[in-house]
Order: structure tokens, then C-alpha cells, then sequence
């Protein structure tokens, strides 16, 4: 039981992780992202439909399909950040109305074009993009340490390209050039601006690796969790990947706790409900722990985080 | 053509109404583009809108239904969404996002259920108590984050979708452990007598909804630009959203403005609640938070943030998403392009902000001898 709770935990952590280190990108380099949550549901409807175009050469559950999910979904993810990009630097739009902008829009049109699309290339009137649940591996050999080893058991594909794209993430944000002018971006952009750097570009970038960020630990969630892509995908993870971040105080590290922990209550709650074999109403119930912890812990950690200090500010070279 | 642009954009006097109607314009420019793609025409799908949400008669009717069948329906649609955005509106003139409204409006519309829907109360004590309850609900709801905000310091973007959700699952939970229909796998319909839709009235030969929430929702806008224009409390809303520090430093305090606020908003999406479940629709859907409390923000935001510039844009909104399915089924279009419109709405009225500093920043320009001409 406690296995099940670790690779479950696990598989839930770790989208939930690359979409909170997508929104550390963009709030550290001072634009607030509320469209995490768009952003997500953007990049796995892209992902979906391009896997279910592709579906013909490459079967949707099999590994092939699945990268081919992967790598568009942050595609799409990438491309829609860029109107939050473009609202927040360039237009000057306030960043929390544009974020939830974003999600509205993405919502009515990933809903109005995966009607039309099915209805025009597949001729079904359906609302979602069929993927099935991706094929989860066990290493041999790791996989038998006790306890530790469910850490090795029952890996979806995805986990380990989301390791691997959060190690590159981490690896930009603290060692390169690009990530030293990202943080100063968001505390002090005048600054930034005084050596040289170009403040709006920074900070559009950022937006967009947000969007591709999000966009894998979206179209990760459609592959495990529903099977398919379908509107159910705005279930408030991205909002949850907000509450993550903050709770991480705006630290990488600290922020993949965080996630470990939410990953963890809600498997723990799914097999307690087994364990005390309640009927799938209380499923329901269950479902409102990771929500409520989150606003307990923020109870507790909102008063000391230290946002970025210029996180929201819209950026204009003339004033100081 | 830009001279002519700025003379019409660029009069202050005018922005409220220019700046809207030029994101609407922008709005069903680019919906006109996406249906002309899909080989449709424009014009069918709008007037198939118009047609479906009762504001241009339909070629034929089915017996004892007509035109004002369909915009008395439009006006049952149109109760929650007006008080919703009267909610966000609030919000708003105090710095606050209040995007819990969808869950402020279930609290508020099944606790009115559960208490008085399913009673055997006359409709003088069962109506009036509807909007009590309700708007109680939504008050301690809204309040809830305020308080958060105020006390912790809590992003109310945040806890607002914490408390949605929870509210969506909890209530979904206690629906269907107690009160489901095993048919229709919502909620019992409620007793007429709660309803604040009278159904099936003849009017005129036909049969139409009167709704009673309406004309509530046209009064609380009335009140609440009163409220916000004319009274202290107004003042301070207003003073708070502006400029926190300052606010604080003229002595008003700012917690008990944002909690009070927070409450005025959730109260009102708590009647938004009782107009929506138990008015326009009679029963509650368990783990659906309604879109409705959404798209009242681009409301809002169209209105200009102000309570009766809301009374205009809720009824555009409202034939948008009401006139959607008779279209969707006469044109052939699918009913989901009008959330995209609305939603295109919202993203250009975003841009709003930035339309008036262009605006501003072009017109002294021109003012002093139209040097962009004399460059070409």
C-alpha cells in the first residue's frame, strides 16, 4: 500500500512539478502567471490532436506517440504563452486580468476546436481526443529495494522526460547567464536595463518557457489521469502548480516539496478510501484534500514568502 | 484615417462607450473570419444568434411558443449573469479578483435548495428566504477569501479557486449521497413554489418564464451605483482598490474595506446562485462549477467595471451564450464558437488599458501640427 502511494504520488507530483517550475520562469522574471492553468490545457490539446493525426503511423499508447505528444504539447503550450507574453509586455495589459484571459480563451477554444476538428477530419461529434492510459515500466533490479523501490515501479514514460526537463530547467535558471538575468529581471529591471540586457525580451521569453513547461505536465496529466484529451483537463492544477510555487517560496527545490507533498496526500487519500472500502461517492470527498491543504498551508506560509519585488509591475523604461 | 480614428477614440467623453464597442467590433471581426474559414457565413450565424436568444423573429415557431417566448427565456438568462457581474464589478473597484463567484454562487444556490427549495413553505415566505439564504451564503463565502487576504495575506486569485473547488466537490458529495434524482442524475427539481422563475405563464397567446430575478438585478445595479458613487462606504471601496497605502494613510481601514467588499461581491453571486438554480434552471448538477460565474468577468470588464455600464454588456453576453444552440442547429456552426467570441471579448477589453495610452500618448502629436505627416 505505502508502494502504491509513492509511484501514484509520484506520477501526479511531477507533472504538477514542471508546470510550478514553467510559473517560477515567468513570475521570477516579474510577470505574474495565472494562465498556468490555459497554458496547460493549450499544450495537451495540441499534443492530443497531433498524436491522434499521427495515430495512423504511430499508435497512440506507444512510445513513439507519446514523445510526438510531448514535444507538441510544449509547442502548443509555447505558442500560447505568447499572447500572455505579448499582453503583459508588450500591451501592457494588467498581468492577473491577462492571466485569467488566458484561461478563459483557452478553455472556449481548445472546447470549440477539438468539436470542429473531430468533426471535420475524423467526422464524429465528440469533445475530446481518444490516447489511452501510456504503458508504466519497472526497472528490474532498483525496483526491488523495499519501499524505496516503488520509486522504480510503474514508471509512465513521461516522468522521465519531465526529470529530464526539469534538470535542464534548473541547470538555465541557476547556471546560465540567461537565468542571472531573469531573476534580476523580476527584483530589479532597471537594473538589468542599466547592463545592457533588453528587460521585455527576458521576460517574453520566460512567458514562452512557461507556456512549454506547462504544456508537458498538461498533456502528462491527459496521458495518466484521463486517457484522453477532453475539458475535463482544467481541474485546477494549474492553479494548484500557483499554490505550489508560492508554498516553494519561488525556489525550484523548495517547490518540488511542495509538489511531493500535494503528489502524496492525494494518493494517500485514494488508498485510504480503499483501504476502508467507502463507496465511490466519497471519492468527492477525497478529492478536495489537495485543495485544502493547499489553503492551509498558505495560511500558514503567505505572511513571510518573498515574491519577486518587481512581480506585477509593468515595466517602463523611463520611470525609476 | 488615423485623424479620424483619434477624433472618435480620443475624446475622453466618449472612451467609456468607444473603447467597448471597439473590442465587441474587434471581437466579432475575428468570429466573423473563423466562421467564414469553416465555410459558413457570418451573417447566419449572428442573426441565428439574434433569433435564438429572442430579439429577431425565427421563420416558424412550434405551437404556443414565439418571440417573446424566447426573450422572456433570455431575460431568465440574462438575472444571474447581471448579478454576477455586479459581483465581479465590486470586487473590482476594491483591487480585489474575485473569480470564486461560480462557487459563491453554488454555496448560495444549494443551500437555498436544501433549506427552503424542498420545503412545503408558501411561495410570500419561500421566495424571499430563497434570496436570503442565498445571498448569506455567498456573503460568508466571498467574506471567507477576503478575510484570507486581509489577515494571511493570501493571493485572493488563489484561495477564490481553492474554495471553488472545494465547494464544487463537497457539495457534489453531500447531492449525491442525499438528494439525487436516479433519472436525471442531478439534484430533486425544486417546489414551484421556491422557484424565482414562474413557468409556463400565458402571455399574449403564448407561453412564457417570467422571471422575477430580472427585475431584482436590474434594482441591485441601481443600488449598487448608488452604493458605490454616493456613500462612504463607496468611497472607501473605491479609495482602497485605487491606492492600498494611501487609503491607510487617509485613516480608512483596510481590512474591514476589503472584507466588506469581498462580502457585497459574494452576496451578490450568492443571488446570482438563487436566479441560476433556482430560477433559470430548478436543480443543481453536482460537481459542475457554471461557466456563467466566468464569463462574468469579461461582463464586467466590457461594462467598464461600472454597475450600469454591466446592465449593457450583461445583455450582450447573454445573447452570445443564450442564442447559441438555436444557431448552432440552424446554421450549422458549432455552438461552442460563441464562448470563443465572448472570450475574444474579454482578450481585446484586456487590451483596453492599452488602446488609452496609445490614445494618449498619439494625441498630443497631432494636436500640435500633425508632424506624422509631414514625415511622409
Amino acid at each position: 500500500m505505502i508502494e502504491t502511494i509513492l509511484y501514484d504520488g509520484l506520477a501526479f507530483a511531477l507533472p504538477l512539478l514542471v508546470i510550478a517550475i514553467g510559473g517560477i520562469f515567468s513570475e521570477r522574471s516579474g510577470i505574474i502567471n495565472l494562465a498556468l492553468e490555459g497554458l496547460l490545457g493549450f499544450g495537451a490539446f495540441t499534443g492530443a490532436f497531433m498524436v491522434v493525426m499521427a495515430g495512423n503511423l504511430f499508435p497512440a499508447s506507444q512510445p513513439a506517440g507519446i514523445y510526438i505528444g510531448m514535444f507538441f504539447a510544449m509547442v502548443g503550450g509555447a505558442l500560447f504563452a505568447m499572447i500572455h507574453g505579448l499582453l503583459c509586455v508588450h500591451f501592457k495589459a494588467n498581468q492577473v486580468i491577462s492571466g485569467v484571459v488566458i484561461n478563459i480563451l483557452s478553455v472556449s477554444l481548445t472546447a470549440f476546436l477539438t468539436r470542429q476538428l473531430n468533426a471535420l477530419l475524423f467526422n464524429q461529434a465528440s469533445n475530446r481526443f481518444q490516447l489511452g492510459v501510456a504503458n508504466r515500466f519497472t526497472l528490474p533490479l532498483l525496483s526491488d529495494i523495499p519501499v524505496l523501490g516503488a520509486i522504480f515501479t510503474k514508471v509512465y514514460p513521461f516522468q522521465v522526460v519531465i526529470l529530464l526537463v526539469v534538470g535542464l530547467a534548473y541547470l538555465v535558471f541557476e547556471k546560465t547567464p540567461f537565468g542571472m538575468h531573469l531573476k534580476a529581471s523580476g527584483d530589479n529591471p532597471h537594473a538589468v536595463e542599466a547592463a545592457g540586457v533588453n528587460v521585455n525580451r527576458i521576460r517574453f521569453a520566460a512567458v514562452v518557457i512557461s507556456g512549454a513547461l506547462a504544456g508537458l505536465g498538461g498533456i502528462s496529466f491527459a496521458y495518466s489521469i484521463s486517457a484522453n484529451f477532453n475539458p475535463m483537463i482544467y481541474m485546477g492544477y494549474g492553479y494548484l502548480a500557483i499554490a505550489a510555487l508560492i508554498f516553494g517560496n519561488w525556489k525550484i527545490l523548495n517547490t518540488f516539496f511542495a509538489v511531493l507533498f500535494f503528489g502524496f496526500a492525494r494518493s494517500a487519500g485514494y488508498e485510504l478510501a480503499k483501504a476502508l472500502e467507502m463507496s465511490s461517492t466519497f471519492n468527492d470527498i477525497i478529492m478536495t484534500l489537495p485543495y485544502v491543504l493547499t489553503l492551509i498551508i498558505l495560511v500558514f506560509f503567505s505572511k513571510q514568502n518573498a515574491a519577486p519585488r518587481a512581480l506585477g509591475e509593468i515595466y517602463d523604461k523611463g520611470k525609476r | 484615417m488615423p485623424r479620424l480614428r483619434l477624433k472618435v477614440l480620443g475624446n475622453e467623453n466618449w472612451q467609456w462607450i468607444s473603447i467597448p464597442l471597439l473590442s465587441v467590433f474587434f471581437a466579432i471581426l475575428t468570429g466573423s473570419a473563423v466562421v467564414l474559414l469553416m465555410g459558413k457565413s457570418p451573417v447566419d450565424t449572428y442573426l441565428g444568434i439574434l433569433q435564438g436568444a429572442g430579439f429577431v423573429p425565427k421563420a416558424n415557431y412550434a405551437g404556443g411558443t414565439g418571440m417573446l417566448t424566447d426573450f422572456m427565456s433570455f431575460l431568465d438568462a440574462m438575472a444571474p449573469m447581471l448579478f454576477a457581474a455586479l459581483g465581479v464589478t465590486v470586487a473590482f473597484k476594491a483591487g480585489l479578483f474575485n473569480i470564486g463567484i461560480s462557487g459563491q454562487m453554488l454555496a448560495g444556490g444549494f443551500l437555498a435548495t436544501v433549506l427552503i427549495g424542498y420545503s412545503d413553505l408558501p411561495w410570500m415566505l419561500a421566495k424571499p428566504l430563497v434570496l436570503v439564504i442565498a445571498g448569506t451564503a455567498g456573503a460568508l463565502a466571498g467574506g471567507f477569501i477576503g478575510y484570507l487576504k486581509y489577515r494571511f495575506n493570501i493571493n485572493e486569485v488563489v484561495s477564490s479557486i481553492m474554495t471553488n473547488y472545494i465547494l464544487a466537490y463537497l457539495i457534489s458529495f453531500i447531492i449525491n449521497t442525499a438528494y439525487v434524482n436516479p433519472v436525471s442524475r442531478q439534484s430533486e427539481y425544486i417546489n414551484p413554489s421556491a422557484a424565482l422563475t414562474i413557468k409556463g405563464v400565458s402571455v399574449a397567446s403564448v407561453k412564457v418564464n417570467l422571471s422575477i430575478g430580472i427585475i431584482l438585478a436590474l434594482l441591485a445595479a441601481i443600488l449598487l451605483h448608488y452604493l458605490i458613487n454616493k456613500t462612504r462606504l463607496g468611497f472607501e471601496i473605491k479609495a482602497v482598490g485605487a491606492n492600498r497605502k494611501g487609503a491607510q494613510y487617509a485613516g480608512i481601514n483596510i481590512g474591514r474595506t476589503m472584507v466588506t467588499a469581498m462580502m457585497i461581491s459574494g452576496a451578490l453571486a450568492g443571488l446570482a446562485g438563487a436566479t441560476f438554480y433556482l430560477g433559470y434552471f430548478t436543480s443543481i448538477q453536482p460537481g459542475v462549477l457554471s461557466g456563467l460565474g466566468f464569463n462574468a468577468i469579461a461582463t464586467s470588464l466590457l461594462g467598464n467595471i461600472s454597475p450600469l455600464g454591466v446592465i449593457l454588456s450583461s445583455i450582450l453576453i447573454t445573447i452570445l451564450d443564450k442564442g447559441a444552440t438555436f444557431m448552432s442547429s440552424k446554421v450549422g456552426v458549432v455552438k461552442e464558437i460563441s464562448g470563443v467570441i465572448t472570450s475574444l471579448i474579454l482578450l481585446f477589453s484586456a487590451m483596453g488599458a492599452y488602446f488609452r495610452y496609445l490614445i494618449a500618448k498619439k494625441q498630443p502629436e497631432y494636436e500640435s501640427g500633425g508632424e506624422e505627416e509631414a514625415h511622409k
